[in-house]
C-alpha cells in the first residue's frame, strides 16, 4: 500500500522470520509455566498441611520448590524471550538471523537444558550417595551434586552448566548477527537486547563456576548476590523492557513519547543495576561498606526506573480508552503499573530499618512473585495474546477467555503479592519477639492458606488460557490477513488524535 | 559512542558490569585473602567426632554398613554427602545458616555469624539461605540428640506437631531406627552446624545432660 | 500528541498534568527521600563513630567516581555531535512495521 513497499530491498515478512520457532518456543515456555505452576501450588499445599504427596521422594516439595523457580527462569522466561527475540530482532533490523540452522540447534539445546535441569534436580539427590561420586568430591575437593546446586536460581547441576554456557554463546552470536550489520541509528530495543546478550552470558558463567568451585564463604556470598540480582536485573529486565518498548509503540501506532528518555534509562540502567546484588544479603558478615554501597546504588535505580515508567505513561497519554478493548496493551500497562509498585517497594525493602524485620519472610516471597508474575509473566502473557493471532492466522477462539485470563492473573498476583507482605510483616515481628519459633509458624497458616487460593486463581487463569489455545488451533484458519485482524481489536488512535 | 553497538558491547555490556564485579565480587575476595579455605577434613572436629561416634553407637548395624570406622575420613564424607542432600532437597530454601546482629536473634539462636565461619569447602557456594520458614540452623548442631533429627527427618510432625516440613522417610530403611547413608550423612552434617564454636552453651548442655542419665 | 482544539480544553488538561506531576513526584520522593535521608545519616554515623568506618566511604567515592567519568563521557559525547538524531530511530520503526504489515 505504501510507496516504501515497492522498494525492491526491502524484505518480505516471511523471509526474515521463522514463524514456526515462534509458535515452537511459546509452546515449550506455555509448558514450563504448566510444571511451574503445578511445583509452585504442591509447596504451597506442604505450608497448610495439606500435601496428598507428602512423603513420596520425586514428588518432595523441597526438590519441586526448585523446579517451581528454574522452570519459570530458564523454562517459561527464557524460551518465550527466544520466541519474541525470533519476531522482533529480525523485524527491527530487516534482517534474518545469522543461520536458521543455528536457530533450530538453539530450541533443541535450551529444551535439553532446561529438561535436564529439571530431571537433574527431581532424580539427582536420590543417587547422591554412590561411592564414586563421594571419591570424585574427596580427591578434586570438589562437592559435586548429582542434584540442585547450592544457588539460588543456579541450581541447574553441574554437568549442564558449561551446555547452557554454550547456548548463550551461540544466542548471542545467532541474534548478535543482524544487530550488529544494521545501520544508523538503532531503536532502543535493539540496545537492550544487545547489552542483555552479553550480560546473560557473563552473569550466567560468573553464577555457575565461580561460587561452586573457585570462591567459599562471604566472597561467595557476595557473587551469589549479584548473580541472583543480576539475572532478574541483567537477563529478564533488559529483554523485557526491550520487549515492551517494541509492542506498545506497535500496538499503540504512535512512537515511544521520548527515545532520548528511554537511552537514558537504558544507561542508568546499564550502570546502577550491576553493583546491586549485595542487597540480598545484608547483616551478612560481607563488609558493611559493600552492603551499603549495593543500598546506594539500589536507591538510585528506582529513579532510573522512574524515566521509563513515565516515557510509557507519556506514549499512551490520551489515547487509554484502548484499555477497555486491547487486552495485550492492557496486561502491558498492568504489568508496568506492578513494576512500578515493586520498585517503589524494593527501594524501601533494601534500607537496613526495613530488612532488620523482612529479611528471611514472606515479604520477599511475595516481592519475588510480583517481579516474576506480574510484571514479566504478564508482559509475555500480553505479547502472546497478541502474536498467537498472527502465528497460527487465526481469531481467538473466545476474547471472554482471554479477559478471564487477564483477570485472573492479575488480582490474582495482587492479592497473592499484598497477603506474602503482611504475612511477612507478622512473621518479622512475631521472630524479633522472641516467642516461640512455632507461633511465626501457626500465625503465617492464614495467610498461607490465601496464598494458595490466589496461586489457584492465576493457575484458573492460565487453564483458560491453554483451553483458548488449544481451541483457537482446532479452529478453521482465518481468511483474514493479520492487518485486519488488529484493526478488529485495536482502534487505530494515530489517526483519532489529529 | 554511546549510539554506537561497539560503545553498547564494551561500555554498557563489558565495562559496567566489569566495574561491579570488581568492586562487588572481587573487593571481598581480596579482603578475605588472609582467610584460606578450609578442607572438609580440617573442619571435622573433636565435637562433630563425638557425634558420629554416637551414631555408630545408636544406629550400629545402619552405621557399619556405609562408614568403615569413626575417624576424620569417613566423618568429612559423611559431611560432604549431607551438605549434598541438605542442597539437593532444598532445605536451604526454608533454613538459613546465618545469625543477623539484628532483630534479637543473637538471643534466639546464639552469637551472631562471622566471616572466618564460611571459608571452608562445605560453604562453597555459602549456605547462607533465603527464606526462613523454619529456623535458621547454623547454631542447631548439638542442640537436639541425633535419635530427635531422626525421627524428625521421618516424620516432622512426631516431634514437632505443627511443622510444615516435609517428611523424609527416603533417608530411612523403612523405619527412623534404620537411617540409610543419606540420614546417617544429613544428621552429622545438621550436628556439625555451629560445633565449630568454643563459647557455645548447648554442647556442655548436653554433655550435663548425658551425665545425668 | 494531539494539538488542544480549544483554550479551555487545554487548561484542563494542564492542571490535570500539574496535579499528575505533584502527587507523583510526592508518592515517590517522600518515601525515597525518607529512605535516602535515613541512610545518609546512619553513613555518617558509621562514618564517624566505628575504627573501620572510613572504610564504608569506599563504596561512595567508587560510585561517585564511576558516575562522574560518565558523565563526563556523556557530555563530551553531546559535544561532539552525539544525540543530534536521537529521535529517528522510534518513527523509523513505526514506518518499518507499516510496511511488513501492509505486504501480503
Amino acid at each position: 500500500m505504501s510507496e516504501g513497499s515497492s522498494s525492491p530491498d526491502f524484505p518480505q515478512h516471511d523471509e526474515i522470520v521463522n514463524e514456526r520457532l515462534v509458535r515452537w518456543y511459546f509452546y515449550m515456555a506455555l509448558t514450563f509455566m504448566l510444571i511451574s505452576m503445578l511445583g509452585g501450588l504442591l509447596m504451597a499445599a506442604q505450608l497448610i498441611h495439606w500435601n496428598p504427596l507428602n512423603g513420596i521422594e520425586y514428588l518432595s516439595a523441597g526438590r519441586w520448590r526448585m523446579v517451581h523457580t528454574n522452570a519459570i527462569a530458564y523454562g517459561f522466561l527464557a524460551n518465550s524471550f527466544l520466541g519474541v527475540l525470533h519476531w522482533v530482532v529480525p523485524r527491527l533490523t530487516l534482517r534474518p538471523v545469522l543461520s536458521n540452522r543455528l536457530s533450530y540447534f538453539i530450541f533443541f539445546a535450551w529444551q535439553f537444558v532446561v529438561l535436564s535441569t529439571a530431571a537433574g534436580i527431581i532424580i539427582g539427590p536420590s543417587f547422591q550417595d554412590q561411592a564414586w561420586v563421594a571419591e570424585l568430591s574427596k580427591s578434586l575437593n570438589i562437592a559435586f551434586s548429582l542434584g540442585a546446586q547450592g544457588l539460588e536460581w543456579g541450581e541447574t547441576p553441574f554437568w549442564i552448566d558449561p551446555v547452557a554456557q554454550l547456548g548463550l554463546l551461540l544466542l548471542a552470536i545467532n541474534f548478535g548477527s543482524p544487530i550488529f550489520q544494521q545501520k544508523g541509528p538503532m531503536y532502543v530495543t535493539l540496545w537492550y537486547f544487545l547489552a542483555a546478550f552479553v550480560w546473560t552470558f557473563l552473569t550466567y558463567g560468573m553464577g555457575n563456576f565461580l561460587p561452586e568451585y573457585a570462591v567459599p564463604g562471604t566472597s561467595a556470598g557476595a557473587i551469589g548476590g549479584l548473580f541472583i540480582h543480576d539475572l532478574v536485573g541483567l537477563f529478564v529486565t533488559p529483554l523485557g523492557w526491550g520487549m515492551m518498548y517494541y509492542f506498545v509503540p506497535i500496538i499503540l501506532k504512535r512512537p515511544i513519547w521520548s527515545h532520548g528518555l528511554s537511552l537514558v534509562g537504558f544507561w542508568g540502567l546499564a550502570f546502577f543495576y550491576p553493583l546491586q546484588g549485595i542487597h540480598h544479603f545484608l547483616y551478612t558478615p560481607i563488609p558493611m561498606f559493600l552492603q551499603y554501597g549495593a543500598v546506594i546504588s539500589t536507591i538510585a535505580v528506582e529513579l532510573v526506573v522512574m524515566t521509563v515508567i513515565i516515557n510509557f505513561i507519556g506514549t499512551v497519554w490520551g489515547a487509554t480508552d484502548i484499555f477497555k478493548k486491547n487486552i495485550p496493551i492492557r496486561w502491558f500497562y498492568a504489568g508496568m503499573i506492578l513494576y512500578f509498585v515493586t520498585c517503589a517497594q524494593c527501594a524501601l525493602q533494601v534500607t537496613m530499618t526495613f530488612q532488620k524485620l523482612i529479611h528471611f519472610t514472606d515479604w520477599v516471597v511475595g516481592h519475588a512473585h510480583l517481579v516474576m508474575f506480574g510484571v514479566f509473566s504478564m508482559w509475555i502473557f500480553g505479547v502472546m495474546t497478541y502474536l498467537f493471532p498472527r502465528l497460527l492466522k487465526r481469531e481467538w477462539y473466545s476474547n471472554t477467555l482471554c479477559e478471564i485470563h487477564f483477570w485472573a492473573s492479575f488480582v490474582g498476583v495482587i492479592i497473592m503479592f499484598l497477603d506474602l507482605m503482611f504475612a511477612g510483616l507478622f512473621q518479622g515481628f512475631y521472630w524479633a519477639s522472641l516467642q516461640p519459633w512455632d507461633v511465626s509458624v501457626e500465625v503465617s497458616q492464614p495467610f498461607w492458606v490465601v496464598r494458595i487460593f490466589a496461586g489457584l486463581t492465576m493457575f484458573g487463569g492460565f487453564l483458560c488460557f491453554l483451553y483458548n489455545l488449544f481451541m483457537t488451533m482446532q479452529s478453521a484458519e482465518s481468511t483474514e490477513t493479520a492487518p485486519d485482524l488488529e484493526n478488529k481489536t485495536a482502534i487505530n488512535y494515530q489517526v483519532m488524535d489529529h | 559512542m554511546f549510539e554506537s553497538k561497539a560503545g553498547i558491547f564494551g561500555i554498557a555490556g563489558l565495562g559496567f558490569f566489569a566495574f561491579a564485579f570488581i568492586s562487588n565480587a572481587l573487593v571481598p575476595i581480596w579482603m578475605y585473602k588472609e582467610l584460606p579455605e578450609q578442607t572438609v577434613e580440617e573442619v571435622v572436629n573433636a565435637r562433630v567426632l563425638s557425634s558420629f561416634g554416637d551414631l555408630k553407637q545408636r544406629y550400629p548395624e545402619q552405621f557399619d554398613k556405609y562408614f568403615d570406622a569413626v575417624d576424620v575420613d569417613n566423618c568429612a564424607e559423611a559431611l560432604r554427602l549431607g551438605r549434598q542432600v541438605y542442597i539437593g532437597e532444598g532445605c536451604w530454601h526454608c533454613h538459613s545458616q546465618f545469625v543477623r546482629p539484628v532483630s534479637n536473634e543473637s538471643r534466639r539462636f546464639g552469637p551472631v555469624s562471622e566471616t572466618w565461619e564460611y571459608q571452608n569447602a562445605l560453604q562453597r557456594p555459602v549456605m547462607f539461605g533465603t527464606r526462613r520458614v523454619g529456623p535458621d540452623l547454623s547454631r542447631e548442631g548439638g542442640r537436639r540428640g541425633s535419635d530427635w533429627h531422626a525421627v524428625h527427618f521421618f516424620e516432622p510432625k512426631i516431634v514437632s506437631t505443627d511443622s510444615p516440613m516435609p517428611s523424609y522417610p527416603w533417608f530411612f530403611e523403612g523405619s527412623p531406627d534404620k537411617p540409610n547413608k543419606r540420614g546417617l550423612a544429613m544428621i552429622i552434617y545438621i550436628q556439625w552446624l555451629g560445633s565449630w564454636l568454643d563459647e557455645y552453651p548447648y554442647y556442655e548442655q548436653l554433655e550435663a545432660d548425658q551425665e545425668e542419665l | 500528541m494531539g494539538t488542544p482544539s480549544t483554550k479551555n480544553k487545554s487548561t484542563t488538561a494542564a492542571t490535570l498534568s500539574t496535579w499528575m506531576t505533584v502527587g507523583l513526584a510526592l508518592l515517590i520522593l517522600v518515601p525515597s527521600m525518607y529512605g535516602f535521608v535515613g541512610k545518609f545519616l546512619e553513613f555518617i554515623h558509621v562514618f564517624k563513630g566505628e575504627s573501620d568506618g572510613a572504610f564504608a566511604i569506599a563504596p561512595m567515592l567508587n560510585y561517585t567516581l564511576a558516575t562522574l567519568g560518565f558523565m563526563a563521557l556523556m557530555i563530551w559525547a553531546i559535544f561532539n555531535g552525539m544525540f543530534h538524531d536521537i529521535e529517528q530511530p522510534k518513527e523509523t520503526m513505526l514506518e518499518n512495521e507499516e510496511r511488513f504489515d501492509n505486504r501480503t
